[in-house]
């Protein structure tokens, strides 16, 4: 089997992919509207909703990412996951009801809809819809980036693909996902979230007993070796020290109240008595998943450390090395589909708000109405969406990355900051004004570009995301309550007081 | 209620931000964020941890602190006014010491571990991070059990749904011509 090990991979990546193009031919079928193609039209069971909002917040960053994390700045990297209670609770008692509650009432189908009725506000509902377009630029690229690179390592692993190129595999894997968000849209997006979410828990579980055998003393040898090297590194504050911690403990976990690609889903149950049974599953699969983060993260570096393992040439490539030492080809060609399945599950909830941003929200606060047809066109933005993403990926990996990284600020800490209050506070505070809102906005923006083009470093580790958090929380409750208390339509007077 | 809430709310992101410029203005102390390994490429070490500490230890234990209250505060906002009863307030306050003390115990384990240089460990880790790694995550898991196992006593009872299903219809009223 071992010989066979990279064709064995390949065949589990391959298998996976043909998975989610059926699945684009099957949702097609269930999508007539862009109700359909954007929330799924609100009919959604626990499990589906669960899955998918989990395998969402679990990019490729998770499985890469994470674990390069890890290896690089120790247990600083382990914060990012132990919030996740934290977070995942804040997001059902701030968000989950309300939003739901508002997108039957007001027929919503995006974030930005649900700020512009509670705020009855246009210039919320734009700064919300531009702030998810130019964030979904950066993620996109970068996921498809990774996807492509990922590609290209285990292809060119076997004879047949030995010389693919970096192009080809961008134009294949965009293909893919291309292919199930424009035929089936958000259905075809949640139903292969649930498979993906799947292997993603398998994933991690198995890869926890691999991690536990790599040494004689299981995970204790492996942290004690690491604790030898260098004691802050294995201590609660790792390498990165305690201020880096705690802004990770914050932003990761406040901020996922205000990640736009995980709240839209809390607008597609069925049922908002349901939102008892999505919490706690949630919460399980994300937990799951993640225990390949730490897992591989930590026998990685002790393996180095101790001589077990050459010095990896890139701390992102922690995982890949892990997989091909201490893992059989099956389990290999598991987590790789796994891998696959966290790039594919975050990009294309990307892909679906974004189109919703520019074909539905922006126009809507310009000119007062969505364009006509909008289901053809969301099919149209989502390809073009998708290519503009793509050849960002590629510019930024053959040119100058930039443009990407100045993209990519626009990721968790910026939609925390300029989201979460406007929403997760917003909407069970009648006092909160559309002054506060923007004020916050565009003060989390600006920070966050600032800190970014300047190249700020802050003291003790103190990073911009923190900083922009603080200041839009501050300044959104600040604004609000000296601003004039807004007059709320009865129907929304209504809602905030269930 | 619901404005002294986001008093509260307000006070505590406030004082977040106070503790946040305090640390930004400390005493510089070098490698405060980590530096490179002596040996591997691509791998970080955090060197001197009472040295990192020395000038912002008390600072940021208050800010964690801060940030603890603040969770269950919002956990507190997220509920409906007239559902903040006293029996929520115990369960929210109760969660609230738990987590705060799994974040004493691990302060204090570090600061214990830099004096001593000795540690015991639980279910693979060192036990000031074994209380980072389980006590923090499980710090939060009562907000999930009250949400759960409260969701029709707290979050939406049947009383609210009715309401819910009654506006609804209203709106489905005034929708037909």
């Amino acid at each position: 089997m071992e010989a066979y090990r990279q064709e064995i991979i390949v065949g589990a990546v391959a298998v996976y992919m043909i998975f989610c193009v059926l699945t684009g031919l099957w949702a097609m079928k269930r999508t007539k509207n862009s109700s359909d193609f954007f929330i799924a039209g609100r009919s959604l069971g626990p499990i589906v909703v669960s899955l998918a909002l989990f395998s969402s917040t679990l990019s490729g960053f998770g499985f890469v990412g994470g674990p390069g994390l890890v290896y690089s700045i120790g247990v600083s990297a382990f914060w990012m996951v132990v919030i996740s209670s934290s977070g995942y609770a804040l997001g059902f008692f701030l968000v989950a009801k309300r939003i739901r509650m508002i997108a039957e009432l007001r027929n919503c189908i995006s974030l930005p809809d649900i700020v512009a009725a509670r705020y009855n506000s246009e210039a919320v509902r734009f700064l919300i819809a531009v702030t998810i377009v130019l964030g979904v630029m950066g993620y996109l690229a970068t996921q498809i980036l990774a996807m492509a690179v990922v590609m290209q390592a285990i292809m060119s692993g076997t004879v047949m693909f030995a010389d693919i190129g970096l192009l080809a595999c961008v134009v294949i894997s965009s293909a893919v996902l291309i292919f199930y968000c424009v035929t089936g849209g958000i259905i075809a997006s949640v139903y292969t979230d649930v498979v993906q979410g799947a292997i993603m828990m398998i994933a991690g579980c198995l890869i926890l007993f691999t991690a536990m055998s790599v040494f004689d003393g299981g995970i204790q040898e492996a942290t004690s070796i690491i604790l030898t090297d260098d004691t802050e590194s294995m201590m609660p504050f790792g390498a990165a020290g305690i201020m880096a911690s705690l802004g990770w403990f914050f932003v990761f976990g406040l901020g996922l109240a205000g990640q736009p690609h995980l709240v839209t889903k809390m607008m597609m149950n069925k049922n908002i008595s349901d939102n008892r049974r999505i919490l706690p599953m949630s919460l399980f699969g994300y937990i799951m998943a993640a225990l390949l983060w730490i897992s591989i993260g930590v026998i990685m570096r002790a393996a180095v450390i101790d001589g077990v393992v050459p010095a990896l040439t890139l701390p992102d490539d922690a995982a890949s090395v892990f997989l091909s030492f201490f893992t059989n080809p099956l389990l290999a060609g598991i987590v790789f589909a796994g891998l696959f399945a966290a790039i594919m599950s975050t990009s294309d909830a990307f892909l679906n708000i974004g189109t919703a941003a520019i074909i539905h929200d922006i126009p809507k606060a310009i000119r007062g109405h969505s364009i006509k047809n909008e289901l053809f066109w969301a099919r149209i933005v989502t390809v073009l969406l998708a290519i503009v993403a793509a050849s960002f990926a590629l510019y930024s990996h053959y040119k100058d990355a930039t443009l990407v990284a100045i993209l990519g600020a626009f990721g968790w800490a910026t939609f925390a900051a300029s989201i979460f209050p406007v929403l997760a506070i917003g909407l069970n505070w009648k006092g909160a004004t559309a002054m506060g809102a923007v004020t916050a906005i565009v003060a989390a923006l600006l920070i966050n570009f600032v800190v970014q083009l300047a190249g700020l470093v802050l003291p003790y580790g103190i990073s911009g995301g923190l900083v922009s958090f603080v200041t839009s929380l501050v300044l959104f409750i600040g604004v609000s309550l000296i601003t004039q208390r807004p007059e709320l339509a009865a129907d929304m007077e209504a809602v905030l007081d269930i | 209620m619901a404005s002294k809430l986001i008093y509260l709310i307000f006070a505590i992101v406030v004082l977040m931000a106070g503790i946040l410029i305090a640390i930004w203005l400390a005493e510089p102390v070098a490698n405060s964020a980590g530096m490179a390994h002596p040996i591997i490429p691509g791998m970080q070490v955090g060197g001197d941890g009472g040295a990192r500490l020395a000038h912002i230890g008390t600072l940021a234990f208050l800010f964690q602190s801060l940030l603890l209250l603040l969770i269950v505060c919002l956990s507190a906002l997220g509920v409906a006014e007239h559902r903040r009863t006293t029996e929520l307030a115990a369960y929210l306050g109760g969660t609230f010491l738990f987590s705060l003390l799994a974040w004493w115990q691990m302060y204090s384990g570090h600061q214990a571990y830099m004096e001593s240089g000795s540690t015991g460990y639980f279910m693979g880790f060192p036990v000031a991070t074994a209380w980072q790694v389980y006590g923090t995550w499980l710090g939060a898991i009562p907000l999930i059990v009250i949400y759960s196992l409260g969701f029709r006593k707290f979050i939406f009872t049947l009383e609210d749904e009715a309401k819910f299903d009654q506006l609804m219809a209203r709106q489905a009223e005034q929708m037909e011509p």
